[in-house]
């Protein structure tokens, strides 16, 4: 984030900001009314005439103490961010100070304003310089689940200290090592991972930004720079017009650029309406991979704008989308870090917090409570991890969605500190409306989002927080997911445990159980995995991925030796990349299945119609010993899967998933044989007692 | 600018040094194809990729832009020579078998320079020798659109690399492996033909039979090229029916001017004159040998035939000076750079390609005649028997066929392969093919990451793919080696198949990909 003075706003009434003077949040509750009464919806904008700015109301209420004294933070006008003096108007923002609506009696001159008149810009509060590096250097090594983290996830338990959690702040840390060009260095403590713009004094002149290993850049179809990740957007103008010079200029051939391949260099491209999004890096990641994140990146830019923006450009091209994005420098730059660690980026697919069945239950059933009073959508989340999700029937919350509006969330750390109501928009649900959020912390990584389409739901569902929020104290859910976040997620180290434990090697009826604090599965062991533990778990077995393809959730083992440096992570990050890519091959129909050996890794990849796995095991594993795991791999997760998934609850209760290959032959003789007996048709679900069956040919 | 590139194949080659200055664009074109294609979308190609090389260059400096993607069109990058490129635009096909890898088409822009190169030398050699570039267009407009209709014409339709291709590897030499005893033979006649007239008169001797390669005593990388020339247009089963058109033609580069007057007649000022210009000290050319006019045009659709005493004759590379007899053809070795002269012979099955220096004490029209004398009396015997060695051992066109399996092995440090013939590789399933393309592309990214990256060190890599219609793809690479193997055997589990594969590497490859 660009630093700038502050000042005390462009135009109109300025407002203190959210956490430093009670005074000032007294006066915000006085001028509350007079805003909620000039509020107008937003997309009503272009009836009511330019001279009537819209304006978003973002509410932020003091967590502590001023319980009922709401302070009113509306999103600055757009005439003010995009005045002459719009620099100021966004500095000042940035610093906390919120400007009032001036009643629309600013006059705008230029044609870019009347357009942005449209819009009202989202504004992170509480993003003084001085807050900035605070909260997040705290984050790093302290492994209590009380310690807030900017990612929101701390994971990794005392129970394995060589263990790194995958999405601690560790990692966060790690990425910064290596966006810095100190690749080696593996000195964890010393390293912080630092939110927002890096580098904002480069430019495309200067050896450092040409060094850096990932560029993201987002510009007009005008060549206007909006966003780079590296450097200053309006040294680098320059250089967003050559860009787009090639663009336009294959665009005019009547075709459109994707990529370039130059030597270890990649350069994609993505043309979105008038934006068009580049990215240019040496880190080995495949094409799909990169052309996927300039597509979330483009839905995080709509997450914060929706698609209308696409207007202001219809109507001036020159249309500069500078101001509407200030402050958010830290939402994209989150992103971009998660594209390093978090397997939703390119899994299509969500993970969730590890948890008892009826404790998810129990959560599950709090949310449905408030849902039916107007709430769209109700999600309760531990950083990127979900605990549960509640939605209307036809529609689920895109995987895609949910990942841009956590990382919106956990980017920012005004979220945190308060309770805060913030129109956002869910590109996949509806990619030109705005809905509303409200984002409240219940505690240190747990936060809950009700998410409403009424721009005045605010208080409403202040109210179902309070309820949800009672019910699961009172359920003892918090406290499950407070120990969940200290035991951690799965360990492959487990499945050796296994092999101590049990001695029937036919024994088909695995359990599970929990012992010291971690999940265990006791269940059929062959010889082959007895006798080997090499490095990591089972035939040295070092990580996996599962997908349950149905659910579109997945589930990743945590990084344990001799995956224990950043480095060897990322590295490991970007080879599932590949692998996922080479599976998911849009020429040739999908492969199957996958072995892959090189001097790193042995790999191997299975893909049906229920699932798909990844697994990583040490360059000298043998064959044989590693199918024989993954087949373990599947039927131990089927075992867990009540606790490690968020199961979509149906009419009988709990649907089963027979995931496990061996399992499945076993069972499906009988189910045809049942089906057929029954003669039902094909597709079609069986209830026996208040468990469903599916029948899945391709099984 | 509003220009739609309609054509299916756009092949280009500029120079980067030319034409820098404001309306002088032009002078960077060195061969456009078509060569119908109106100058303001050539220009307008060349200067896209010229920005796409420039652009790319800001971050990858050493290896600037090899491949762009584009919605309709891929574009392969070839720089074949220093700031020489070569740009090769191909419409991409909705059907996924019909796009090749990257990888694929770039071998093909290399195997066309390399051709080029052996006949006429370095580009930039022929631009610095006849500084007004016309000799160096003439040429390449003379040999380039002759290599695009005998690679990719099918009658009038133009038919692009497919993934039928993927058990193959351009470049490299197809090889059979005869038994010791043969290759002895093969040896001693080399030898022999290399004693002659005092020992060093002929340097160098290439033995195909049929298609394949039986021995050469050239550095692998000429051998390649001249091998790939020989498949071309000097194998028995391509003289037979070469012999069946008839063949007179005078090739004069006045008379096979139409693409270059359509490529901007303003440049081409005076052919003659440049032309008798006095060549450089090191001509690596053989335009310039004499005082006329004539570009060779080796490419050319029945350029040899067999002579009744067995020896194959051309007249590709021109009418003599004294409009007599043909020129003698002759090519240049990269690896040694000299020129050589080269006289071939063909006795059933078996092609004998013989290389001679420019400057033999036996050069010229007399010289060769005694050495033709000469193989005629002494080596014939020796010829007759090889042959029928090769043909008792030979087991017909199929005899590389490993049942059960489709294979391509290459050792690409010796420019070596070995395949499947076409014949059994066709039998494949598309899903197969366009799979073990998809896996193919991946290796070619993984094996040139690790030569950019790597000290040298060679990379190894296993693969094992099971594709969505149950065969199973698999890749071995180790040091330069490669193997690609295709089983469509449906009930095969990985570990069958990885046995599998093992068994061919024991069997074929000498153990060389053993995972232990």
């Amino acid at each position: 984030m660009s630093s700038s003075s502050s000042s005390s706003g462009g135009g109109g009434k300025a407002l203190r900001g959210s956490n430093s003077d009670p005074d000032a949040a007294a006066d915000a509750t006085r001028s509350f009314e007079a805003i909620s009464e000039s509020y107008e919806e937003l997309f009503a904008a272009d009836e009511v005439g330019e001279k009537a700015p819209c304006y978003l109301p973002h509410i932020i209420i003091m967590s502590g103490g001023l319980d009922e004294e709401a302070q009113y933070h509306p999103h600055i006008s757009a005439a003010e961010v995009c005045s002459a003096d719009g620099e100021d108007a966004a500095a000042a923002s940035r610093v906390g100070v919120k400007a009032l609506p001036s009643n629309g009696s600013e006059k705008e001159d230029s044609n870019d304003e009347e357009v942005a008149a449209e819009f009202s810009t989202i504004r992170l509060s509480a993003e003084s310089d001085e807050d900035v590096s605070e909260p997040f250097l705290e984050v790093p090594l302290s492994q209590s689940g009380s310690s807030g983290g900017t990612s929101g996830y701390v994971a990794g338990s005392g129970s394995s200290p060589a263990s790194v959690s995958s999405v601690s702040g560790l990692e966060e840390i790690g990425d910064a090592i290596a966006e810095n060009g100190c690749r080696d260095d593996h000195n964890l403590q010393a390293a912080n991972w630092i939110p927002g713009k890096r580098h904002p004094d480069e430019d495309d002149a200067s050896p450092s930004w040409r060094g850096h290993k990932k560029h993201f850049l987002i510009l007009s179809n005008a060549g206007k720079p909006i966003y780079s990740r590296y450097g200053d957007e309006n040294r680098l103008a320059g250089f967003s017009a050559t860009i787009q010079a090639i663009m336009s200029f294959v665009q005019n051939s009547g075709d459109c650029i994707q990529s370039i391949r130059a030597g270890n260099h990649q350069i994609v491209f993505l043309v979105k309406g008038p934006i068009f999004l580049v990215s240019i890096c040496a880190t080995e990641e495949p094409i799909q991979a990169l052309q996927r994140q300039l597509e979330l990146l483009h839905g995080q830019l709509l997450l914060l704008l929706t698609k209308a923006v696409d207007k202001c450009f219809e109507k001036n091209s020159k249309f500069d989308m500078r101001p509407l994005l200030g402050g958010t420098d830290v939402v994209f730059s989150s992103l971009v870090h998660a594209f390093n660690w978090n397997f939703t980026t390119f899994l299509h697919a969500y993970t969730c917090l590890p948890l008892p069945y009826t404790a998810r239950q129990a959560a599950g059933a709090a949310l449905q409570d408030v849902a039916d009073s107007g709430v769209l959508f109700a999600l309760l989340m531990c950083g990127s991890k979900v605990i549960s999700i509640v939605g209307p029937r036809k529609a689920s919350l895109h995987p895609d969605d949910f990942l841009l509006l956590s990382n919106f969330v956990s980017s920012s750390d005004s979220f945190r500190r308060t309770e805060t109501f913030s129109p956002i928009c869910l590109p996949c649900y509806n990619p030109t409306a705005f809905l509303y959020a409200y984002v409240q912390y219940l505690e240190a990584d747990t936060c809950l989002v009700l998410i409403t389409t009424k721009s005045d739901g605010f208080f409403h569902l202040k109210e179902c927080r309070a309820r949800i929020e009672n019910i699961l104290r009172d359920s003892c859910v918090l406290h499950e997911i407070s120990s969940s976040i200290l035991r951690g997620g799965l360990h492959v180290e487990d499945l050796v445990r296994i092999g101590a434990d049990s001695q029937a090697v036919n024994d088909r009826t695995g359990k599970t159980s929990e012992q010291d604090g971690r999940f265990c599965f006791s269940g059929p062991v062959t010889q082959a995995m007895q006798k080997v533990s090499i490095t990591g778990g089972p035939a040295g077995l070092w990580h996996f991925i599962y997908k349950s393809t149905y659910l579109n959730q997945y589930v990743a083992s945590e990084y344990a030796a001799p995956l224990h440096t950043l480095a060897k992570q990322k590295r490991l990050f970007k080879t599932y990349q590949r692998l996922h890519a080479s599976m998911h091959n849009e020429s040739a129909s999908f492969h199957k299945m996958q072995y892959r050996r090189d001097e790193n890794y042995v790999l191997l990849s299975w893909r049906t119609s229920d699932f798909e796995l990844y697994a990583a095991f040490d360059p000298l594993a043998e064959k044989n010993t590693a199918i024989s795991v993954c087949n373990q791999i599947c039927q131990w997760l089927r075992d867990l899967e009540s606790e490690i998934f968020l199961l979509e609850p149906t009419a009988f209760g709990c649907q089963v998933f027979f995931h496990s290959a061996t399992r499945i032959l076993m069972l499906e003789h009988c189910l045809t044989l049942l089906f057929r007996e029954l003669e039902v048709d094909q597709h079609s679900q069986l209830c026996i007692g208040n468990i469903s069956y599916s029948y899945l040919p391709e099984v | 600018m509003a220009t739609s590139l309609q054509q299916p194949l756009q092949l280009c080659m500029f120079d980067m040094t030319r034409g820098q200055q404001d309306g002088q664009e032009l002078d960077k074109i060195l061969f456009f194809y078509p060569l119908e294609c109106p100058l303001p979308l050539q220009l307008s190609v060349i200067g896209l990729s010229e920005g796409l090389i420039t652009f790319s260059r800001i971050f990858s400096s050493d290896a600037p832009c090899e491949v762009m993607e584009a919605e309709r069109h891929s574009h392969i990058f070839y720089q074949c020579e220093p700031e020489i490129w070569m740009i090769m635009v191909v419409e991409k096909s909705k059907e996924a078998e019909s796009s090749i890898r990257p990888r694929a088409l770039q071998m093909v822009l290399k195997e066309v320079h390399g051709l080029f190169t052996m006949f006429y030398g370095s580009v930039r050699a022929l631009l610095q020798n006849y500084p007004s570039e016309d000799v160096a267009r003439s040429c390449l407009y003379a040999f380039f659109p002759d290599y695009i209709s005998s690679e990719f014409m099918n009658g009038k339709k133009l038919k692009l690399p497919s993934v039928k291709e993927s058990l193959t590897e351009r470049g490299t030499v197809q090889s059979l492996s005869f038994d010791r005893h043969a290759l002895l033979e093969a040896q001693s006649l080399v030898n022999l033909l290399k004693s002659w007239l005092g020992g060093g008169t002929i340097r160098h001797v290439l033995i195909l039979y049929h298609n394949h390669l039986v021995s050469s005593s050239l550095p692998a990388g000429d051998t390649a090229r001249l091998f790939v020339y020989a498949l071309l247009r000097m194998t028995p089963s391509v003289i037979a029916r070469s012999s069946a058109h008839s063949s007179s033609r005078l090739f004069s580069f006045k008379g096979y001017g139409s693409p270059a007057k359509t490529n901007a007649e303003s440049m081409q000022n005076n052919n003659d004159e440049s032309l008798n210009t006095p060549a450089s000290s090191r001509d690596t050319s053989p335009v310039g040998q004499r005082g006329k006019p004539q570009v060779p045009r080796p490419l050319l659709q029945d350029a040899w035939s067999r002579d009744p005493d067995g020896f194959l004759s051309t007249d590709a590379w021109g009418a003599g000076a004294r409009g007599g007899s043909a020129v003698i053809p002759s090519i240049w070795l990269q690896q040694s750079e000299e020129r050589m002269q080269m006289v071939a012979y063909q006795h059933k099955a078996l092609t004998l390609l013989m290389l001679l220096p420019t400057n033999a004490s036996v050069g010229g029209v007399e010289g060769l005649s005694l050495l033709r004398q000469q193989l005629l009396e002494k080596a014939v015997q020796k010829i007759e028997k090889l042959e029928l060695t090769l043909t008792r051992e030979w087991g017909g066109t199929n005899s590389s066929h490993v049942p059960g399996y489709r294979y391509l092995y290459c050792d690409l440090n010796n420019k070596m392969s070995r395949s499947s013939p076409p014949a059994k590789v066709s039998t494949l399933s598309k899903d197969s093919l366009i799979a073990l393309n998809s896996v193919r592309t991946e290796v070619d990214l993984e094996i040139s990451r690790a030569e950019r990256n790597d000290n040298g060190a060679g990379r190894d890599l296993e693969f094992c793919v099971r594709a969505h219609n149950n065969s199973w793809v698999a890749v071995r690479a180790r040091d330069g080696h490669e193997l690609y193997l295709v089983l469509e055997r449906a009930s095969d589990t990985l570990l069958l198949a990885s046995e599998a594969v093992e068994k061919f590497n024991k069997r074929y490859c000498d153990g060389r990909f053993a995972s232990d």
